[in-house]
């Protein structure tokens, strides 16, 4: 099983609730991320506000926000190395990276994880 | 004093900044020792002048106070605890992340809630230590946690993640997770606080309508939460005997007296003592034992001397701001010093100049303002709605993010929605539609962001920049916070009044600005008694105290200053609030 690391940006709270308005992206990978898990996927987030030795202690990581700085997070690794930068990953890049095969096409509709991508099939 | 009879083993007193909480904890505790009782006082007020009270430095550990056999003392800085908090969250990446990264946590660690957590972090330790609980028979505190913190405490739901496990997932309670102490532990401090035997907790106020219903809300919120046992004091009350035939005293005398007659229905059933205003500071010993005993009259003889200040129009600042011919002007200070009214006569004043004038409060009791409504040309008068506005975007966040939560997750965020950041966001969201029209002509507001808040709009902000620049040359954007930001377009009055802990509460606000790049353009000190020229011996000596408060802002804290008296009469109408402007 492959391990997916997130590390969010510096937030008050994951939920988002104490930003300027509500990020819908938030929520909805909030939502993404609890349910690849119970799929079986292994799903880390990190938040810079909180776990800061966490960024600092990963050289992948680390080199990003020095080149990148807070603006460019959040930021995926799947196994260690860069899958994503810069936006959440829908369910369906979780499931990919995670090798998790869907079971039924009862995708939940907030998922939107055919929106510009093949990886449905 | 009801409140000292057979007082338990916690004493807590709470109320607003500058009613007199710790001096009366301080009385308090000397009381007790005078009984023979060992007693340990312990104060949080960010200002502490305990250590001043009696003589002696005290600190963060506990200390011995040998002047009053049995009494020991304690203070705690919560933003010192907030700030230890958050250097061992960032210390350890200082050096190891970029500048600008760590400059980002500690703002995102710099709210209210992390300065309240922390604060209570440092309480725990004290109601659940064994040790101090036998070798005190008293433990007073002069501050009490608030509804929110041990609400937030009380869910399940808070628990089951994030404290277990360390992860963090929620928002208020985030800090506790870099805390070291055990879930057990601060639901055995949560427990001790809602026990009748064990903790009294004493609500004081002033004798003001507004400072009576706000202490009637705070009453309704502990109960709920199941703190049974409270009492009541309502401090500085004018006493009938200094009256003397001064006009002013009479009817703040008077006014005093109503608003005492007319408390809300909740608070008459608690025990209730009335503490009368003295005219001494509340330094040394001897004053300490004199406040919870009656005392004599003044004689007006004892009455000195003294030189009043300056004269200083409010009217003054208005003519600087006159002169830009439109503008955004924020009234900003702690709850209770006056920004409505003040507000209010900036915008009178101004709209009197034949300038165009928007006036908007935010204050729940705005009946001031509303007296205005189309009563002058030039001036528009609106209102924002705290509870409404909050109401609505805490609905909005809990439709979008609550259906993904189950019943657990669903109450840890609605608890969160109550932080006091979410009221926050929510006011910002309705001023910065009306802070646009500031362009055109003068928006006078009684209410603004922190600069906490503004420091995390600003992540929006920047990246809003962003865009603006990828969209090239010849865009303009501007946000609110570039806006703030801008001496030329807005112009921030720091209200507060001549005493102590206002002063200072009004200091630390001036800092939080300057940390988000916003100057205070002027300050404004109100209900000036040394300006209102009193006769009654009482209020001379009251006003001979203000003198070096108002010397602190005129020279170490303010660019620039007005002193606005206090009036006997409420300044209600367009003809007060003119008069209240050019009076010094």
């Amino acid at each position: 099983m492959k391990k997916i690391q997130v590390f969010d940006p510096a937030l008050c709270c994951s939920s988002g609730v104490c930003g300027t308005d509500v990020d819908q992206a938030l929520v909805d990978f909030s939502a993404n991320a609890d349910s690849v898990r119970q799929a079986g996927a292994h799903i880390e987030r990190f938040n810079l506000a909180q776990q800061p030795m966490a960024f600092a202690g990963n050289p992948t990581v680390k080199a990003f926000l020095e080149r990148s700085g807070q603006e460019g997070l959040p930021l995926v690794l799947v196994d260690g190395e860069v899958a994503l930068a810069g936006r959440y990953p829908t369910r369906a890049d979780l499931m990919r990276w995670a090798g998790i095969v869907p079971i039924s096409t009862e995708a939940k509709p907030q998922s939107g994880c055919c929106s510009g991508s093949s990886s449905c099939d | 004093m009801n409140f000292l009879t057979a007082a338990p083993h916690f004493l807590f007193f709470t109320g607003k900044g500058g009613v007199g909480k710790t001096s009366i904890a301080c009385a308090t505790a000397v009381t007790l020792a005078a009984q023979g009782k060992r007693v340990l006082l312990v104060s949080t007020d960010p200002a502490s002048n305990v250590g001043q009270v009696f003589g002696i430095a005290i600190g963060n550990h506990v200390t011995t106070i040998t002047a009053v056999p049995g009494l020991s003392a304690l203070e705690i800085d919560p933003q010192q605890a907030a700030q230890a908090y958050r250097d061992r969250i960032v210390g350890p990446v200082r050096g190891l992340l970029p500048d600008a990264v760590v400059k980002g946590i500690e703002e995102q660690l710099s709210g209210a809630c992390t300065t309240e957590i922390a604060a209570f972090d440092e309480f725990t330790g004290l109601l659940t230590d064994a040790d101090l609980t036998t070798r005190y028979d008293h433990i007073i505190f002069d501050t009490a946690p608030t509804g929110h913190t041990i609400r937030m405490l009380q869910l399940p739901g808070a628990w089951s993640g994030f404290l277990d496990e360390g992860k963090g997932d929620a928002s208020c309670l985030g800090p506790l997770a870099g805390l070291d102490k055990q879930r057990s532990q601060y639901k055995a401090a949560v427990d001790a606080l809602s026990d009748p035997q064990r903790t009294r907790l004493v609500l004081v106020a002033r004798a003001q309508p507004s400072a009576l219903r706000e202490v009637a809300r705070t009453q309704q919120e502990l109960t709920a939460i199941g703190f049974a046992n409270q009492f009541l004091i309502v401090n500085g009350v004018f006493p009938a005997g200094e009256v003397h035939g001064d006009p002013l005293a009479m009817a703040i005398r008077a006014r005093e007296q109503s608003a005492i007659a007319d408390m809300p229905a909740p608070l008459r059933t608690l025990p209730f003592d009335c503490i009368d205003l003295r005219a001494f500071n509340l330094v040394g010993l001897e004053a300490l034992r004199q406040l919870l005993t009656p005392t004599a009259t003044l004689e007006p003889a004892q009455a000195e001397a003294w030189q009043a200040p300056a004269a200083r129009a409010l009217a003054v600042l208005v003519d600087e701001i006159a002169r830009d011919g439109h503008g955004l002007v924020m009234l900003m200070g702690k709850g209770g010093v006056g920004k409505t009214t003040l507000a209010a006569a900036v915008a009178v004043e101004l709209a009197h100049r034949g300038l165009p004038v928007h006036l908007t409060t935010s204050d729940p009791a705005a009946h001031l303002v509303e007296t205005l409504k189309g009563s002058m040309e030039h001036l528009t008068v609106s209102r924002i709605d705290p509870h409404a506005e909050t109401a609505r975007y805490r609905q909005h966040v809990l439709d979008i993010k609550g259906k993904s939560l189950d019943a657990h997750g669903r109450a840890l965020l609605e608890e969160d929605l109550r932080s006091p950041c979410t009221e926050e966001i929510a006011v910002f969201q309705a001023f910065s539609r009306i802070i646009r029209e500031a362009g055109r002509q003068f928006v006078v507001m009684d209410t603004a962001p922190t600069g906490h808040t503004l420091l995390l709009l600003d992540a929006t902000g920047a990246y809003h920049r962003e865009v603006a620049r990828q969209m090239g040359a010849g865009m303009r954007y501007t946000t609110p916070m570039m806006q703030l930001q801008d001496p030329r377009q807005t112009k921030v009055l720091l209200v507060t009044l001549a005493e102590t802990t206002p002063v200072l509460e009004a200091a630390n606000l001036q800092s939080d600005l300057r940390r988000a790049g916003i100057e205070p353009w002027a300050w404004v000190i109100n209900n000036s008694v040394a300006a209102a020229h009193p006769q009654s011996p009482l209020l001379r000596r009251r006003a001979r105290n203000e003198l070096p408060e108002i010397d602190a802002v005129a020279t170490r804290h303010a660019v620039r200053y007005a002193v606005v008296p206090l009036l006997a009469e409420e300044p209600v109408g367009v003809a007060r609030l003119l008069e209240l402007g050019r009076r010094s």
